[in-house]
């Protein structure tokens, strides 16, 4: 799932504990999916995959990504 | 002056080169002296020496110049450049090995717009016209790019920038290069077929999110590429966001006024490009803050009732109905406290929230709201069932102050 809707999903999981009566399995169930969605969003935001590629097209629409090193 | 022709054969004086030029050099240097000239520059070189060559020239007529380095050092830097419109202030000389005459400039003020300056406008006006620079026909940068298009030189700093800033600020992104030149007569071209490469690549191989055109500094001919009226068209075009970054502050291209979004410089266009990781992990600790505090509050209010329908399952039921609801809380609990504890930890926060949620998991909390645990003397395993006692059997009650000892006197079943 993209980082901007995981976001999204954080911030109606807070919403819908902080506005709804909700029955405690299902407030727990929702605790503990906010917990892991805010923990893999921290995780990814740590991740640094950033990398540079060079796109080379072989032919019309058929591309080649290759690495690129800035060095 | 020290000069004259004489006027018969016998008397004539006969010069040698070096001395006509030098006769030439005192008379133009004495005779015209300091003067001002007006004119616009044109073969502008820029010598390895630091020395500027170029020609004043209008309609009819030009002059070379020069422009020595001593003397540019002095000054603050103006910029020249072909087909700017200039007022020197400099000696007219004679350049005696080569018997050309020059002006030597040391005052240089550009007075007006030349051609390469009128035609960026005329094409500006034109393409505005059209609507090419229309506010509402510009995109929006998306909030959270995955994947960034970048049409730059390989080889130049401003590809260096881009990264520099992306990894600092969002490294969690691809980027994915389409090398141009990016100054030069082919540079127009090259950039074309790489904004269509990057259109194309987005369609069919990977989406990009955003495309950024970008060069560093330059002269206003190295950044002329980017004022090209066809590579204008196909970027207004573009279905991609774009964000043009030619040069520095202070220069604007075509394609500034055409992208969905202009930066300064190379490394402003991956500013604005991604949002600040800071800013994002602030947001999730705010989110999760919110949720941790909502969960404490709905366990504060709800354990009671938790609890009453939990003694009315031992009331009415048999037993092993109220441990499978005692068993559902306990590992509901258990998870809730590892997660709690991986996070809290992780974040130095409320410490008594922590200390509440180890309070709820206590044992002995149930022995102080009436309830007992019953054992054989000297074993730990609590006494489940009556099948496990017989009349004058020895058992140990806990209860919240203090233990018992006590014999069994009658055994009967909820049935009976």
């Amino acid at each position: 799932m993209k980082l901007e809707q995981e976001l999204k999903q954080l911030e109606d999981i807070a919403k819908k504990l902080e506005s709804d009566e909700l029955p405690l399995d299902e407030a727990i169930t929702l605790f503990e999916s906010g917990v892991k969605l805010a923990t893999s969003i921290r995780t990814a935001l740590n991740e640094a995959k950033i990398r540079i590629e060079t796109v080379v097209e072989n032919s019309r629409d058929s591309f080649t990504i290759e690495p690129f090193d800035l060095e | 002056m020290g000069y004259t022709v004489y006027p018969t054969m016998e008397s004539r004086h006969v010069f040698t080169v070096s001395e006509l030029n030098t006769t030439a050099r005192t008379a133009l240097e004495q005779g015209v002296g300091q003067v001002w000239v007006q004119g616009e520059v044109s073969d502008l070189t820029r010598a390895p020496s630091g020395h500027i060559y170029f020609t004043l020239k209008d309609e009819g007529s030009q002059l070379s110049a020069v422009r020595f380095k001593s003397r540019t050092s002095l000054l603050a830097p103006v910029t020249i450049e072909p087909g700017t419109v200039v007022l020197a202030q400099g000696t007219l000389t004679v350049y005696e090995p080569r018997g050309r005459y020059q002006f030597i400039v040391s005052i240089l003020q550009p007075i007006g717009a030349g051609a390469i300056q009128r035609a960026f406008e005329r094409l500006k006006r034109k393409l505005q016209e059209e609507g090419l620079f229309a506010p509402e026909d510009k995109s929006e940068l998306p909030a959270i790019p995955n994947a960034i298009g970048v049409i730059t030189s390989s080889k130049g700093a401003a590809l260096r920038d881009v990264h520099s800033v992306l990894k600092r600020r969002w490294p969690h992104i691809r980027i994915f290069l389409f090398p141009s030149t990016v100054q030069g007569d082919t540079a127009p071209k090259e950039l074309q077929e790489a904004l269509d490469r990057a259109i194309r690549f987005s369609q069919s191989t990977h989406a990009l999110d955003v495309l950024i055109l970008t060069r560093g500094g330059g002269s206003a001919e190295d950044l002329a590429a980017f004022n090209d009226e066809a590579l204008a068209r196909n970027l207004y075009a573009c279905p991609i966001p774009t964000i043009s970054a030619v040069g520095h502050e202070i220069d604007f291209s075509i394609t500034d006024f055409v992208a969905d979004r202009r930066a300064p410089t190379p490394s402003a266009a991956a500013e604005v490009a991604v949002p600040d990781r800071a800013e994002a992990l602030g947001l999730v600790n705010e989110r999760l803050y919110r949720i941790l505090r909502q969960a404490r509050t709905v366990w504060k209010e709800r354990l009671d009732e938790f609890r009453l329908r939990a003694d009315a399952c031992l009331m009415r039921s048999p037993q092993r109905r109220f441990e499978t609801c005692e068993q559902r809380f306990d590992l509901g609990l258990a998870e809730a406290l590892r997660n709690m504890s991986v996070l809290w930890k992780a974040q130095h926060a409320a410490s008594n929230h922590w200390a509440e949620v180890l309070r709820l998991s206590d044992p002995s909390l149930p022995l102080q709201r009436g309830y007992s645990l019953t054992f054989h003397p000297g074993d730990s395993r609590p006494i489940r069932s009556i099948s496990d006692l017989a009349i004058g059997d020895s058992i140990e009650t806990r209860l919240a102050d203090g233990r018992l000892v006590s014999h069994i006197q009658e055994v009967s079943s909820h049935e009976a």
